[in-house]
């Protein structure tokens, strides 16, 4: 009846102040740790990340295993902790892959309910000694939005083997445990794949965003074990997807929320005119409207990750609408962290484009706003009818 | 925590008691019958306004009463001490329930007025006001702007002049009075020491609507009726004890009443905003894939609002202060107002413009010239602006003029 009321306890959408303090020790550790200058320069490293920092946030203070269940070897808190820190990190343009080893990878398994799955791969994910990531799961921007799935899974003398190709795979040339989604004789299936030499070869992709790094991966014969059942594929495929939208979400408000208020601490100080820029209205107006949109996304991220930590059916709404106010802002954000900047936003020096970039790639990563927007109107029922 | 109950239980709560007291509203399948007037404002003549305004009242004394109104006060002014955002769940159970719809004046008396008394009032001041306002038997508009006083408020011009020790003569003259032909109170700020800098020198008074001196002549808007007016105040005496706040702190009062103001804006916009989807959903026709995305994302703007005010609401009740972010709720708000207007347009085409008799079609047109009125109303969208960021971001103030 009331499907526009937003379907949640209030009380959900405020932080906790365990949450609160997990917020203010991530923020401290990421200004002493990985300033914009040391991401630049772990960017330039094989691997592409800092790797103790990594250590340090999965033992220390354990954010790898927030969200993962005790028996699991995580902390059994909720998505809504792991938002914190996902929000701190995209704040800080840490460039390491959570999103898909802790998010999407571990989600999947989770979703998957293969206990033997979640038993074998998430305590190491927990613990920071395992890089995991997803291919498949969404519609390949090449294959127009088809759910077939690009990669297939047959049955071998030894168990399954995979053959084909996934594109855009976060982390895709790195990571250690990639889930795949493949197309089997039964329906799309999950499977997980430990990627080799041999049988998998990983080409990455020259990206936008170099703090997310993506590659193709193409499967020749690759060995894999299947994950959960056909039944449950596609559910636990969707659902890990709009859990992904939900981390992103609360990552890309934190982006924006460095991109506005670095902002105002220029324009604040910038002289022009004999005056501070900031107290031209030109500059304040825009500055405030960032300020509007940045209090909707954190509104729509709230949402998702409340819905995601409680595994409501309201998720893939909250998702989508998360997804597409989130993606306006952080862009509208970004957009303005260099225009009023000046010419000094316009380098490579200022940090200003790392934002740019991670703001545009963001905004494509799980589908593009009028998909989000198409799906938002079929789940709503603001789907077109077919003609009488 | 003692007596409040479960946001789900206080729900299920209301809306049994609602089924006891209200119809149902028409729902999806009887879209296309009962009233379709999406008035901003209403194109009422004076009769028409003291009818509306009776049967509303008629039906906030039920509430109150029967102890569904007033929640978040404490007892003795018949609330029951909720969290604020339970007046957001109960509204959000009273959507479906087919009750008269407020006009301004209702929440400026509830939520505007009530809550400064509330905050300055002399407790003879709240036990005389706070009941009969929050019950609507006394109705409270707003005395703010004056012809060279809008933006810059506390320009007013309007005097007031000690008389005796016990009483005040006001004189000067406020425009853009939303409903003062039915309220029985107004809130004027004026000035009471022509000798201080601006702002220093106001004090704000509740004036007998009906009091020798008060004129209240209305003003027809661009929606073609008349919901403001403008009203002369001629030597109107006002008693002292109907001061509300110390005599020239009335600018922090009139904050306090515009904070308010703001606050309960965030809503603004939402119950069009669903007859535009609700409109989207049952054309006859199927709809383009440009205003489906429309219509998506006006949904999903009507979703983040709502939750926008939640989190504002849940903020009040951590004890924080929302204060100057309310603008953020006011400005958002108007914006869906705006987008309200660009979907229905898109939906209607010609018969938004010219009226073809078909219901719910021309009846649009009233949203669509009212909708501009709330980026003027309690402060423009460019006065929001400023505040946030002078306020909220702390960005310098414009050099002094
Ligand atoms: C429907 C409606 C109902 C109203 N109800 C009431 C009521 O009940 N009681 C009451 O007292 N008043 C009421 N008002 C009046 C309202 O508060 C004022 O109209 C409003 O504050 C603007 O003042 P103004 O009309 O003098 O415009 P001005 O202040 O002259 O503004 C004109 C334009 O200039 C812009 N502007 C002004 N100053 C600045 C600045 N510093 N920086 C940038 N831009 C600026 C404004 O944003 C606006 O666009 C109502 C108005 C409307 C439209």
């Amino acid at each position: 009846m009331h499907r526009r009321h937003p379907e949640i306890d209030p009380q959900l959408l405020s932080e906790t102040d365990e949450q609160r303090q997990l917020r203010t020790v991530l923020r401290d550790l990421y200004a002493e740790a990985s300033g914009i200058e040391e991401v630049r320069k772990h960017l330039a490293t094989p691997r592409g990340y800092d790797e103790a920092l990594w250590a340090r946030l999965a033992g220390e203070i354990g954010v790898h295993g927030l969200a993962i269940p005790e028996e699991y070897g995580g902390s059994g808190f909720t998505f809504a902790e792991l938002a914190v820190a996902l929000e701190e990190s995209g704040r800080a343009l840490y460039c390491a892959p959570l999103l898909p080893t802790v998010v999407l990878a571990a989600h999947a398994l989770l979703l998957s309910g293969d206990r033997t799955a979640c038993e074998r791969y998430l305590p190491r994910i927990a613990d920071g000694t395992l890089t995991a990531t997803v291919a498949g799961f969404g519609p390949d921007g090449r294959s127009g939005g088809s759910r077939e799935p690009a990669v297939t899974a047959e049955q071998g003398s030894n168990g399954w083997v995979l053959c084909g190709r996934a594109d855009f795979v976060l982390d895709g040339a790195g990571a250690e445990l990639v889930l795949v989604r493949a197309g089997t004789p039964a329906g799309p299936r999950i499977f997980a794949c430990e990627p080799a030499p041999g049988t998998c070869l990983r080409t990455p992709r020259r990206v936008l965003d170099e703090t997310r790094r993506q590659a193709l991966v193409e499967f020749r014969g690759a060995p894999a074990t299947a994950v959960g059942t056909a039944e449950q594929a596609e559910g636990a495929v969707s659902a890990t997807l709009d859990t992904g939208r939900a981390a992103l979400a609360a990552e890309q408000v934190g982006g924006s929320g460095h991109a506005l208020g670095a902002t105002v601490a220029f324009v604040a100080q910038r002289h022009q005119f004999g005056r501070p820029i900031g107290s031209f209205q030109a500059v304040k107006h825009r500055l405030a409207d960032v300020l509007v949109a940045l209090e909707a996304a954190r509104s729509g991220s709230a949402y998702a990750t409340a819905c995601a930590a409680i595994a409501s059916p309201q998720l893939p709404v909250a998702a989508c609408a998360a997804a597409v106010v989130c993606s306006e802002t952080f862009r509208m954000a970004t957009a303005e962290y260099v225009q009023l900047h000046g010419g000094i936003g316009f380098t490579w020096e200022h940090p200003a484009h790392l934002y740019v970039r991670r703001a545009r790639g963001a905004e494509v990563l799980f589908g593009t706003a009028d998909q989000h927007r198409t799906r938002l109107a079929g789940l709503v029922g603001l789907a077109p009818r077919p003609a009488a | 925590m003692s007596g409040i109950p479960e946001p789900d239980e206080f729900r299920a709560e209301a809306r049994t008691w609602l089924a006891g007291v209200a119809r149902p509203r028409a729902t999806g399948g009887e879209w296309g019958s009962g009233s379709d007037s999406v008035a901003v404002f209403e194109n009422w003549t004076e009769e028409q306004e003291r009818e509306h305004t009776a049967r509303v009242q008629e039906w906030e004394r039920t509430r109150y009463d029967q102890g569904w109104s007033a929640l978040n006060w404490p007892q003795e002014y018949g609330g029951r001490s909720l969290p604020a955002y339970y007046e957001q769940l109960y509204r959000g159970e009273e959507a479906a329930f087919d009750v008269p719809h407020r006009p301004e004046i209702f929440p400026v008396t509830q939520a505007l007025v009530a809550p400064a008394i509330g905050l300055w009032g002399t407790e003879e001041q709240k036990s005389r006001w706070l009941v009969p306002m929050l019950r609507t038997d006394e109705l409270a508009c707003q005395l703010f702007s004056e012809t060279e006083a809008g933006s810059d408020l506390a320009a007013v011009r309007t005097r007031a002049v000690r008389e005796g020790d016990d009483a005040w003569v006001l004189t000067g003259h406020k425009v853009w009075t939303s409903g003062a032909r039915v309220a029985t109170w107004g809130v004027a700020v004026c000035h009471t020491d022509p000798d201080v800098r601006k702002h220093a020198g106001i004090t704000v008074f509740l004036v007998r609507m009906d009091a020798p001196g008060v004129t209240v002549r209305p003003i027809r808007q661009m929606t073609g009726g008349t919901s403001f007016n403008e009203v002369y105040l001629d030597g109107v005496r006002v008693p002292d004890t109907d001061r509300l706040g110390p005599v020239g702190e009335g600018w922090r009062v009139t904050l306090s009443v515009l904070a308010a103001e703001r606050l309960d804006s965030g809503s603004l916009g939402l119950d069009n905003a669903d007859r535009a989807l609700d409109l989207a959903g049952n054309l006859s026709r199927p709809l383009t894939g440009g205003e489906q995305q429309r219509a998506a994302d006006l949904h999903l703007r009507t979703l983040v609002q709502r939750l926008m005010g939640l989190r504002v609401t849940a903020a009040l009740v951590a004890g924080r202060e929302p204060g100057a972010e309310a603008s953020v709720g006011k400005l958002y708000a108007t914006e869906t107002m705006r987008r309200t207007s660009d979907l229905v347009s898109e939906l209607l085409g010609p018969s938004l413009v010219a009226d073809t008799g078909e219901w719910g079609t021309y009846a649009w047109t009233e949203h669509l010239l009212g909708a501009p009125g709330y980026s003027i109303a309690g402060g423009t969208d460019e006065i929001q602006r400023t505040i946030l960021a002078e306020r909220v971001l702390g960005l310098p103030k414009e050099p002094v003029r």
